[in-house]
C-alpha cells in the first residue's frame, strides 16, 4: 500500500494531483449546477441592494397619493390614469349604444373628464413615472421598497450570521480545547438556553423594547444574536475535541506554540469548512426569523421595510391587489431559494470525505 | 435505563428555573409597565392597581410571591383582560392550538416519510425529482408566504375554502384545511428530504444486502430492515420540529385567526401583560421540554446501539 508515500492519493491508491481543499470544493461547486446558479442569484441579489443607492430607481419613501395601488406596467403612472378612464367610456358608449339612454350625461361628463385629467398628466411632471411593479396604498413604488427591503433583510442575515459565527467560535473554540471543568460549565449555559424558546425569548425582547425608527433593528440585531451562537459553538467545540490530539497539533506545541496560536491557526482553520456551510445554512434561517417578526409587527417599523413587513403590508388587500403580496414575496423566495441551493452545493463541496472525487 | 431517566427529568428542573426567573426579569425591566399606555389614571387609582397585583413590592419580593404561585400551578391574574386568569386564557385557547399542531405534526410526519420512501426508492426517477423540488419549496418558502398564497387561490379565487376562521364556525371541519397544511408543509419538507437521504443510506448497508441474499421480499426487507433503521433520525428531528410547529403557529394564528395560544401570546407581548407572557413562556416550555425529553427516551428506546449508564 506504501508505495506512494509523501504523494497525494485517492482511495484506490491511485497517485492524484495534490490540491487544496478550497480548490477540490471550488472544482466540486462548479460541477453543480443549482448551487451555481444559486450563487449567481444569491450574487446579483447583493450587487443589486448594494448599489440600490445609486441605481435609477425612485425613493421608497416618497408618498404619491395621485397614484395609490397600480398595478405592475411598463406605462407611465400618466397613462394608466388616462387608459382607465377611456376604458370606462369606452363601457358606458357600449351601454349607451345598447339603449340605455340615460346614461349619455354621465357619458358625457366623463368625457369633459378625461380631457382635464389629459390636461393634468401632461402639466404634472410626476405622472410621467413608471411603476415597474406597481405601488403600494401609500403611492410608494414597489421595486424600491422590494429592493430596499431587501437590503434590510440581508443586512439582519449577515450581521446574525456574523455574530452568532464570532461568539459560537470562541465560545466552542475555548470549551473543546481546555475541556473539563470549563467544558462542562459553558456546555451546561449551551444546553440550557437551547431548552429555552428561542423565538418566544426574541418575541419578548422585541415587545419590550420596540420603539420607532432605527433602534429597532439594532434589538433585532442583539435579540437574534444572542440565541443563535448556540449550534456553532457545538459544533465548533466537537471539532475542536476531534482535532486537538492530531499530530500537527502536538508538533506545533512542541514547537513552543502558545494556546492562542494553536486554536487561531491550526485548529480553527481546519473547522473553516463547516463553519462556512452553517454560516450559508443559517443566514436563510436569520432572514426568515427578521421576517417572521416583521410579519407579526414586532420587527423593523415604518418607513424603512424590510421583505417581511412588505409581505405583511400586501397580505391587506391581497384579493384586490395582488401584486403588493406577490412582488415581495417572489424576491424573497427566490433569494431563500438560491441560498438554500448554494449551501447544499456547498456542503457537498466542502465534504472532507468526497476529496478527490467527482 | 432507569437511572438515565431520572437523572435526565432532574436537568428538566435548572432549566426551567432559568426559564421562569429570566423572563420575569426580562419582562419587569421593561420600560413601560402594564398600567403606563392610553388613559392617564387617577393616582389613588394607580397606587390600588399596584397593590392589588402587589406590584408595591420589592423586586425580591414579587419574584418570589410568583414562584409560590407557579410551583403551585396558579400562574396569576392577567393584568389585561379584566376579571380571567393566566390559567384560564390558556385553558381556553390551548386546546384549539394543540389540536392544530398535533394535526400538523401527524401529517407532516406521515406524509414526509411516505414521499421519502418513494422518492429513495424511486432514485432519480421523476417521482424522486418532483418530490424533491416540493420539498425545496417547503423549506424556503416562508410560512407567512405559503399561508397568505394558499388564502389567495383556494380561498378567494376559487372560493372552495373559508377564508380564515375555526372549527365552532359555520364552515366547520373545513377551516382545518388551511392553516394545517400551511403549518405541516416546512416539516413535511425536512422530514422527506430527511427520510431519503437515510434511507438511501441504510439501502447501501451490509445487513440489507443480507436480507436481499436469504432472498427475502422486497417489500420485507424495506419495510422490516430498511425503515426500522432509516426511520431514527426522524424520531430525533421530532423534538425540533415540535418546537418549530409551535412558533409556527404564532404566524399560522394570525394569518388564519385561529383563537389559539400564539394569537394570544402576540397581543399579550404588544399590550404588556405581564403575568400573561410569562404564563405563555412558561407553559410553551414546558411542553417543548417535555417533549425533547420523551424524544430522547423513545430513541434510547428504538436504538439498540445506545447504552445508557
Amino acid at each position: 500500500m506504501s508505495t506512494n508515500i509523501g504523494q497525494a492519493v485517492n482511495e484506490f491508491n491511485q497517485q492524484v494531483a495534490a490540491v487544496s481543499l478550497w480548490a477540490d470544493a471550488w472544482r466540486r461547486l462548479r460541477k453543480n449546477r443549482m448551487a451555481l446558479l444559486g450563487l449567481w442569484v444569491v450574487g446579483a441579489f447583493a450587487i443589486i441592494t448594494l448599489a440600490a443607492p445609486i441605481l435609477p430607481i425612485y425613493d421608497y419613501t416618497s408618498q404619491e397619493m395621485t397614484h395609490i395601488n397600480l398595478p405592475p406596467s411598463l406605462k407611465s403612472a400618466g397613462s394608466i390614469a388616462i387608459q382607465k378612464v377611456e376604458k370606462r367610456i369606452v363601457e358606458l358608449k357600449g351601454l349607451v349604444d345598447g339603449g340605455r339612454e340615460d346614461l349619455r350625461p354621465e357619458m358625457d361628463k366623463i368625457r369633459a373628464e378625461l380631457e382635464s385629467v389629459k390636461a393634468d398628466v401632461a402639466k404634472n411632471p410626476k405622472s410621467s413615472k413608471v411603476y415597474l411593479l406597481g405601488t403600494d396604498y401609500l403611492g410608494r413604488d414597489m421595486l424600491a421598497r422590494t429592493i430596499y427591503g431587501g437590503r434590510i433583510s440581508m443586512m439582519v442575515g449577515i450581521i446574525g450570521t456574523i455574530t452568532a459565527v464570532l461568539i459560537g467560535i470562541i465560545i466552542g473554540a475555548i470549551a473543546g480545547y481546555a475541556g473539563g471543568r470549563l467544558d462542562n460549565f459553558l456546555m451546561r449555559i449551551v444546553d440550557i438556553i437551547y431548552g429555552l424558546p428561542y423565538m418566544l425569548i426574541v418575541i419578548i425582547l422585541m415587545a419590550m423594547f420596540h420603539k420607532d425608527g432605527a433602534s429597532s433593528i439594532v434589538i433585532l440585531f442583539v435579540a437574534i444574536a444572542l440565541v443563535s451562537w448556540l449550534t456553532i459553538a457545538r459544533v465548533v467545540r466537537g471539532q475542536i475535541i476531534s482535532l486537538k490530539n492530531a499530530e500537527f497539533i502536538e508538533a506545533a506545541r512542541s514547537m513552543g506554540a502558545g494556546t492562542g496560536r494553536i486554536i487561531f491557526r491550526h485548529l480553527i482553520p481546519n473547522t473553516l469548512g463547516v463553519i462556512i456551510i452553517f454560516a450559508t445554512l443559517s443566514l436563510p434561517s436569520f432572514i426568515m426569523s427578521e421576517s417572521f417578526l416583521s410579519f407579526l409587527g414586532l420587527g423593523v417599523s415604518a418607513p424603512a421595510a424590510s421583505w417581511g413587513t412588505l409581505v405583511s403590508e400586501g397580505v391587506q388587500g391581497m384579493e384586490l391587489y395582488p401584486w403588493r403580496l406577490l412582488v415581495p414575496a417572489l424576491a424573497m423566495t427566490i433569494f431563500l431559494f438560491a441560498m438554500n441551493f448554494l449551501g447544499d452545493g456547498l456542503r457537498v463541496a466542502l465534504d472532507p470525505q468526497s476529496k478527490n472525487r467527482t | 435505563m432507569t437511572k438515565f431517566i431520572i437523572r435526565r427529568l432532574l436537568s428538566l428542573i435548572p432549566t426551567m428555573f432559568v426559564i421562569v426567573t429570566l423572563s420575569f426579569f426580562l419582562i419587569r425591566f421593561a420600560p413601560g409597565g402594564p398600567f403606563s399606555a392610553e388613559k392617564k389614571v387617577p393616582a389613588q387609582v394607580l397606587q390600588n392597581l399596584m397593590k392589588k397585583y402587589h406590584m408595591d413590592e420589592s423586586l425580591g419580593r414579587q419574584y418570589l410571591r410568583y414562584f409560590g404561585e407557579i410551583l403551585r400551578g396558579d400562574l396569576g391574574p392577567s393584568f389585561r383582560y379584566k376579571d380571567m386568569t393566566v390559567n384560564a386564557l390558556i385553558k381556553q385557547s390551548m386546546p384549539n392550538s394543540m389540536l392544530l399542531g398535533t394535526l400538523s405534526l401527524a401529517l407532516a410526519v406521515a406524509l414526509g416519510i411516505a414521499v421519502g420512501i418513494v422518492s429513495a426508492l424511486k432514485q432519480n426517477k421523476w417521482q424522486d425529482y418532483t418530490a424533491m423540488s416540493l420539498a425545496v419549496v417547503g423549506i424556503s418558502v416562508p410560512l407567512f408566504v405559503i399561508g397568505p398564497l394558499l388564502q389567495l387561490v383556494f380561498a378567494m379565487q376559487l372560493k372552495w375554502l373559508p377564508t380564515s376562521g375555526w372549527i365552532t364556525d359555520r364552515a366547520g371541519l373545513k377551516t382545518l384545511i388551511m392553516p394545517v397544511i400551511t403549518l405541516s408543509f416546512p416539516y413535511f419538507a425536512y422530514i422527506a428530504r430527511m427520510s431519503r437521504a437515510s434511507i438511501l443510506e441504510v439501502l447501501r448497508s451490509d445487513y440489507v444486502r443480507t436480507a436481499r441474499a436469504k432472498g427475502l421480499k422486497e417489500s420485507t426487507v424495506i419495510g422490516k430492515h430498511v425503515l426500522k433503521g432509516a426511520l431514527l433520525p426522524i424520531v430525533s428531528y421530532l423534538g425540533p420540529a415540535f418546537s418549530g410547529i409551535i412558533t409556527g403557529s404564532i404566524v399560522v394564528e394570525t394569518i388564519f385567526l385561529v383563537p389559539g395560544v400564539g394569537k394570544i401570546f402576540v397581543q399579550s407581548a404588544l399590550n404588556r401583560d405581564y403575568t400573561l407572557i410569562m404564563g405563555e413562556v412558561i407553559v410553551y416550555s414546558l411542553i417543548l421540554i417535555v417533549m425533547n425529553f420523551v424524544v430522547d427516551i423513545v430513541y434510547g428506546f428504538l436504538d439498540p446501539r445506545i447504552a445508557y449508564k
